[in-house]
């Protein structure tokens, strides 16, 4: 045998991607459909479920398994229930991307229970310090003059700063580490040939993670904050805003009379048009 | 009262059942087809919704933000959406803004802290509700077709069809699972303190338990589904121009959406007139 990494044929791919979206998904739509419950201060939420991505990303392709759990997430929990949140809704897709794939990435041999464990955590650490980056930066530009406002910015650091705590080290560690190390070894060698394929070990591993993976997760993120930020931030806009606002009167109300114009012509039109059809 | 108290919270936990969930998400795909808004052109609400997603974002006008925020109040109504959406939609906004709102408060906020939060707020809830519409309004291959329209990738549309599909058999296994598990188990005695939190905790290492099972199914039913597809010529078909092109056809632009965009263009341009009158 000549193999060198696990390889995949392009349908295997699609396999994992398949498998991790539809488990992925269904696990993100109980989490978003029960509201998230406190006990004391520890907030139970979605990202308890990121071991299922995490086990698949370990076991098979990462790069798959990344994509179709943030596909999955969008799909099924945004989409469906219509919580999705436009532009916005890329940072939290690139955030589950890179938080799977690095940590698939870093286990060479998932019968190695030690890194697994770190692995699954700090796949949870990578995906919500970045989003609590985002988070962050999305309120400082929303809110004008955010440093003015009594009490406002300290409240923010503290509550994001605390969630994303929170998240990592009480649901992090019971949530997602524990069951990946239930269901790594259970799993291994048992659903690869499912899928066809062989399982993973030391010698086909995908090779440790360079310094390429960091430099494009960094630009990824680099992407993903700013496409929060161009949703969130009013900059652009500003002179646009001051430039028409003397003659803003006339010139919504030309928007106006034009809409109306073009709303009469529609009607006529489409009577016209179905009086024709009626007829013919 | 204590008698009072139980029914309440039986009801409630009736509410919340598997079968209920199920029941809503489906509802909320296919349930409302016949609507105006589901009737429309998936390009026109595509672009549509893109105004509303991004516009709020740039204003800080109370009037403004107030006008679009009705206006897509009453779309969302139009579309019918079903009232675990709303449900939930309802829970995020306030309690996301009302907790920033109490923490504030503890590091010195005041009552002025609450107009940059209120319009916070308004602008969350306009691009929520504008996306519900869209997305809840519209049946799932309108959806991915308009999508694909775009130019979107092939995959995300995919994953839409392919998700609504599967949702209801995937979730019907995992209460399967889940029973067989509850069948064979031992639940733990939940009278005492420690009883409930062994309670909690079983129930917890279940769910995590049976992932197992459902891993397995679910990996033999993705080779299935991915072995069919390339039997159709799925990934060819996917790049190719000619298969796009024929299976967009069936998108067409009628008056109706012309009227829908001319209205709301209407009523944006006057609370703009709105707002810089006052």
């Amino acid at each position: 045998m000549t193999m060198k990494t696990q390889r995949l044929t392009q349908s295997q791919k699609l396999m994992v991607f398949v498998l991790t979206m539809s488990l992925y998904g269904l696990a993100t739509l109980f989490t978003e459909l029960i509201p998230s419950f406190q006990v004391g201060i520890v907030e139970f939420s979605v990202e308890y479920f990121l071991f299922i991505p995490l086990v698949l990303a370990m076991l098979f392709d990462p790069m798959s398994a990344a994509l179709g759990a943030a596909t999955g997430e969008l799909v099924f929990s945004e989409i469906m229930l219509g919580q999705f949140g436009g532009l916005g809704e890329l940072e939290k897709f690139i955030t589950v991307t890179i938080g799977v794939y690095i940590a698939g990435r870093l286990v060479r041999n998932p019968r190695n229970r030690k890194m697994a464990g770190v692995a699954a955590i700090s796949g949870v650490a990578i995906q919500q310090i970045l989003g609590m980056i985002v988070d962050i930066m999305k309120v400082q530009f929303a809110v004008e003059d955010f440093e003015a406002v009594p009490g406002l910015p300290q409240s923010v650091f503290a509550t994001e700063g605390f969630a994303c705590l929170n998240d990592v080290l009480f649901s992090g560690i019971l949530f997602c580490m524990l069951p990946t190390l239930f269901l790594v070894p259970k799993l291994y060698g048992k659903i690869e040939p499912l899928l066809g394929m062989e399982p993973r070990t030391e010698k086909t591993a995908l090779e440790p993670i360079g310094l390429k993976v960091i430099v494009c997760s960094l630009i990824a993120f680099a992407a993903a904050a700013a496409s929060e930020l161009l949703a969130t931030s009013g900059f652009s806009l500003i002179d646009w805003e001051a430039g028409w606002a003397e003659s803003g009167t006339a010139m919504a109300a030309g928007m106006a009379v034009a809409a109306l114009i073009a709303i009469i012509a529609i009607l006529v039109i489409k009577k016209n048009a179905e009086s024709r059809t009626e007829k013919a | 009262m204590e008698k009072v108290m139980k029914k309440l919270t039986d009801s409630v936990v009736d509410k919340i059942s598997m079968d209920f969930l199920r029941n809503q998400v489906l509802k909320n795909a296919y349930g409302n087809d016949d609507t105006v808004i589901a009737r429309l052109d998936p390009r026109i609400l595509l672009a549509w919704y893109v105004f509303f997603a991004l516009a709020p974002w740039f204003v800080d006008n109370l009037v403004f933000l107030l006008g679009c925020f009705l206006l897509v109040a009453v779309t969302t109504i139009m579309a019918r959406v079903a009232g675990l959406v709303l449900f939930l939609f309802l829970l995020g906004v306030f309690s996301q803004t009302g907790y920033l709102f109490v923490v504030s408060l503890l590091f010195g906020g005041n009552a002025e802290t609450i107009l940059p939060l209120l319009i916070l707020t308004l602008k969350v809830a306009t691009v929520s509700l504008a996306s519900i519409t869209v997305f809840s309004g519209l049946d799932p291959d309108r959806l991915s077709n308009g999508l694909m329209w775009y130019g979107c990738p092939e995959r995300l549309s995919f994953s839409i069809s392919y998700a609504y599909r599967m949702l209801p058999m995937l979730m019907e296994e995992f209460q399967n699972v889940l029973l067989s598990y509850r069948l064979r188990g031992n639940a733990p005695n939940t009278e005492t303190l420690t009883g409930k939190i062994r309670y909690l905790v079983y129930q917890i290492k279940m769910i995590i338990h049976s992932f197992y099972p459902l891993m397995l199914n679910t990996a033999k039913r993705s080779r299935t589904t991915v072995e069919a597809l390339e039997i159709k010529g799925y990934r060819y078909g996917a790049v190719n121009k000619e298969v796009k092109k024929m299976k967009l056809s069936a998108l067409k632009v009628t008056y109706n959406d012309l009227l829908f965009l001319a209205v709301s263009f209407l009523w944006v341009s006057l609370t703009v007139m709105a707002m810089t009158i006052l």
